[in-house]
């Protein structure tokens, strides 16, 4: 680039003199309230914090947005947030509906509602006459609406009578669903954000909260701040941002967190800081085979997992882990955090109890400040999949499609005769997939997810895209899984169309219509019902008017389950910034501490104990003896490297939505790869040198960042850039039980591009 | 009247050396950094603000980073724009408090208007990039190199 000094000082008195005059004028004209009609209030779009946002309308336009000061984040917003805007009005919008007429190597093209509609829903209608209903499927998302993912869990369990409806949400928080149904018997975390004003001990495990969740991460620096007495333990591989507020940082070997967690609980028994009153009264101990056994076969248990033996398999000092876990047992309230550095492992689900197990043996649970929460990455993974059941194996409120009480509880509801829900588990994402390539699922409707950038193993599940028939709805061009849409129905995008969204914190609240949906888009629930009127499904299952029609369905439903939210009225919701269930009246204000008498609403006023598991018929929660295993592919000698991914701060997901907005697309406009300065030293690699990460799916160049964010042997590349699929570099092995993939951890090698 | 032309010319003289020596100084020490030019143009990929501004308004970038907005990583752009103008908030180097900081800090900005009357400079009280954080919660454990890219 070359630029003479005249034009740089001619530009720069131009920049000064803009600066000077710009900053009014524009202000004037979608500054604070003076330029903007009304504010309307939503949830922020993008992760599982669920911010509150105020959206600023101006005419029939939104022109700002700032946060809401009545939700948690007490009107901040990260960067991300705070850039909303410009991605509703970006030229990149899908407004019209397109299909493809020759088949997945011709064009889209643009066509009328009514074609579309029919030219999705005759491959459904001619898949289920020829091959049965388990021939099409719903790949759903984290971030659909409530009222989107409970009516299309309706409309294929109860209407095309498959349980084929997955989505997302296994990618992400399957293993967390699975980890907490296992020890405490439901769903959910049973604390909120509340919990971090409170807690004296944050052990932040496998989670990047700083760029990950910002404003949570803002309240747990303004909690260490508030008190030199508040420590902050994170546990991660990578030395992120997040370690910055960090008085500990433990930086283990990957997929040795199973050892550190166990070697915790040992230092705990053997220092006595174990809580015996507690785990006594309110906790099973449960050995490797499922079956019951006592708190000394626990100890001994544990005995594998002495500090010193934990130092030989995590790669931390002896010294490290005792003091972490003097801290969390000695501290007054710890609150334990973790994410996808736990959940996107081949052993998950383990992981998450071994983390619920150091909360139950020392009994810092069910008290303001003490608890395990688990973050959750998408904004409505909780409130709009987890808690609606649709995934393949679960019905509404914490049924499963395997109970047949439960089955028969919905279709008395849902009004369909009994026998219509299969008994038979659907397909998990990574199955589902594979079903689509071998041709057994030959129609699949994805809805708000991007599967084409964001599966493991790409290679070889995008075959299945490839192979059957896709109808998509999306909002931008920009989305990689658009190559092999065979429909693409343009969804009204975040605060087009109303909704509620339920984030980590057993929060839901609602997003009110701000603006129109823009051109031909419309309401994803107004895409489904006529899709599934079409393709043959029987419109009495679905006789809404509106999203607010399947709301009232399911707040009614949920009356008297563990997941009680009667109280949260469409009214109340939007009169409200966000309501925490249980909440089971309308006078209710909602639950903070979950199973504890006093707070919970589900727990007796005259309970005999202060803390009531009802998840469990006991009432008693398990500890299980889950022993380390290692990951499914570890560093090896022709593959001498860990892989890792995950975000940065600056792009949400695929970037199909960050990538529109300027500042965020320039602060990373494509992926890197991050080196150790020791390896880069042995490797003879600079900053920025084209650098080949080879598995064994498929190599790719990267240009090289050094720093030791990663320690020795780890290298990480952030996932959000559809130039650079990193997820091709990871194999598709998935939890034994969740069946979530284990993105975190491949073998690699490393060399500099000749 | 002479005395005052001399010392308009000596000090007018002082500031072009002052100036010339600026962007020699520039050119010597970051010969393959062209932070100015980048500004003007800066391209895709181009990466972010930091990389340059580390070297050329040292202080700035350092009472940034050890700022709250910069343990949370509010970065640049977000307050101040693409210098470009192409980017979704306006490029300034002093940013509209009204337009920028009350999408965030719009609770407390009223809590203060309240208390003192509005009109106030949000400066005057909080210098902007030097609000560090208290306690020991900042620890200097950052990874190195997270921004030489």
């Amino acid at each position: 680039m070359s630029v003479s000094r005249r034009e740089f000082l001619k530009g720069s008195a131009a920049a000064v003199a803009l600066s000077m005059v710009g900053g009014p004028c524009l202000a004037a004209a979608a500054g604070k309230d003076d330029g903007v009609d009304k504010w309307v209030k939503g949830v922020c779009r993008y992760c599982g914090t669920g911010c509150g946002v105020l959206v600023g309308v101006k005419g029939d336009r939104a022109v700002a947005v700032k946060g809401d000061p009545n939700n948690h984040n007490a009107g901040l917003l990260c960067l991300k947030g705070s850039m909303l805007i410009p991605v509703i009005y970006t030229p990149d919008r899908i407004t019209e509906p397109m299909i493809r007429k020759g088949g997945k190597s011709s064009p889209l093209e643009k066509v009328s509602w009514d074609e579309a509609l029919e030219f999705a829903a005759k491959p459904f209608r001619e898949a289920v006459a020829a091959a049965g209903p388990s021939a099409v499927a719903y790949y759903g998302s984290g971030q659909a609406l409530t009222e989107e993912s409970y009516l299309a869990n309706k409309i294929w369990k109860a209407g095309f009578k498959t349980n084929n409806v997955d989505g997302n949400p296994r990618l992400c928080m399957a293993s967390a669903v699975a980890g907490y149904i296992t020890t405490f018997g439901k769903d959910e975390p049973m604390g909120t954000y509340d919990d971090i004003d409170a807690a004296t001990c944050f052990f932040i495990i496998g989670s990047n909260t700083s760029e990950a969740h910002p404003i949570l991460f803002r309240r747990i620096a303004q909690r260490k701040e508030s008190s030199p007495d508040v420590k902050v333990i994170v546990a991660d591989p990578r030395r992120t941002n997040t370690s910055r507020i960090a008085d500990m940082h433990l930086s283990f070997i990957p997929g040795t967190d199973l050892a550190l967690l166990n070697a915790m609980a040992y230092v705990i028994i053997a220092e006595e800081l174990d809580n015996q009153r507690f785990y006594n009264r309110y906790v099973n101990f449960v050995d490797k085979e499922g079956k019951p056994t006592t708190f000394e076969n626990y100890k001994a248990f544990l005995a594998d997992y002495t500090p010193e033996k934990a130092a030989q398999i995590t790669g931390l000092p002896a010294a490290d882990i005792v003091k972490a876990a003097k801290i969390f047992a000695e501290s007054s309230a710890s609150l334990s955090l973790w994410c996808m550095g736990i959940n996107q492992r081949v052993r998950g689900v383990w992981a998450n109890n071994l983390i619920h197990n150091l909360h139950l043996i020392t009994g810092q649970i069910g008290r303001p400040g003490a608890s395990p929460l688990s973050l959750t990455g998408q904004p409505n993974a909780c409130g709009g999949v987890r808690d609606t059941g649709s995934l393949a194996h679960l019905l509404p409120a914490g049924r499963v499609v395997a109970n047949e009480k439960h089955r028969n509880e919905m279709e008395d509801y849902w009004g369909v005769p009994r026998g219509t829900i299969q008994p038979k588990m659907g397909l998990h994402t990574v199955a589902l997939f594979e079903a689509m390539a071998k041709g057994d699922v030959k129609a699949t409707f994805i809805h708000c997810t991007n599967p084409a950038h964001t599966l493991p193993n790409l290679n070889k599940l995008t075959k299945g895209l490839e192979t059957a028939f896709v109808a998509q709805t999306e909002c931008f061009m920009d989305a990689e899984t658009l190559k092999y849409a065979d429909v693409v129905f343009p969804a009204a995008f975040w605060c087009e169309t109303e909704g509620v969204y339920g984030c980590t914190e057993r929060r839901y609240a609602i997003t009110e219509q701000a603006i129109k949906p823009l051109g031909n888009s419309r309401p994803v629930v107004q895409i489904l019902m006529d899709f599934a009127a079409k393709a043959g499904v029987d419109p009495k299952l679905f006789p809404y008017k509106n999203a607010a029609d399947i709301w009232e369905e399911w707040r009614t439903l949920s009356k008297g389950s563990p997941y009680d939210f009667y109280g949260m009225t469409r009214a109340r919701l939007k009169k409200e910034s966000g309501i925490k269930w249980p909440c089971p009246t309308e006078t209710h204000p909602g639950t903070k501490l979950r199973y504890v008498r006093g707070e919970d609403p589900l727990v007796p006023a005259d309970h005999p104990d202060r803390i009531f598991f009802y998840g469990r018929p006991d009432g008693k929660v398990n500890i299980f003896l889950r022993p380390y295993a290692p990951p499914f592919e570890p560093a090896d000698r022709d593959y001498p490297f860990v892989l890792t991914t995950g975000r940065v701060i600056d792009h949400w997901h695929t970037a199909t939505m960050t990538g529109q907005v300027p500042e965020l697309r320039k602060a990373y406009p494509s992926a890197y790869v991050e080196i150790n300065p020791e390896d880069a030293k042995k490797l003879q690699i600079n900053n920025g040198d084209p650098v080949v990460l080879e598995t064994r799916r498929d190599k790719m160049t990267f240009p090289a960042r050094i720093t030791d964010t990663c320690m020795p042997g780890l290298v990480f590349c952030p996932f959000f850039d559809k130039k650079l699929l990193v997820n091709k570099l990871f194999h598709d092995a998935t939890d034994n039980a969740s069946r979530e993939p284990e993105y975190k951890i491949c073998a690699t090698k490393v060399y500099k591009q000749a | 009247m002479r005395i005052n032309m001399k010392t308009t010319g000596l000090a007018l003289a002082l500031i072009c050396i002052g100036i010339g020596g600026f962007f020699l100084y520039l050119d010597k020490a970051f010969p393959e950094v062209r932070c100015e030019a980048a500004h003007l143009a800066a391209p895709e990929g181009y990466e972010d603000c930091l990389s340059c501004h580390v070297k050329v308004t040292a202080q700035v970038t350092q009472d940034w980073q050890e700022s709250k907005h910069g343990v949370m990583l509010v970065k640049c752009v977000v307050c101040h724009g693409e210098p470009d103008g192409k980017g979704s908030i306006p490029f300034a180097a002093r940013p509209d408090q009204n337009m920028i900081c009350s999408r965030c800090h719009d609770p407390a900005m009223q809590r203060m208007t309240a208390k003192f009357g509005g009109g106030m400079d949000c400066n005057t009280c909080h210098p902007r990039h030097q609000n560090p954080m208290h306690a020991d919660a900042y620890q200097k454990t950052a990874a190195s190199g997270k921004t030489s890219f």
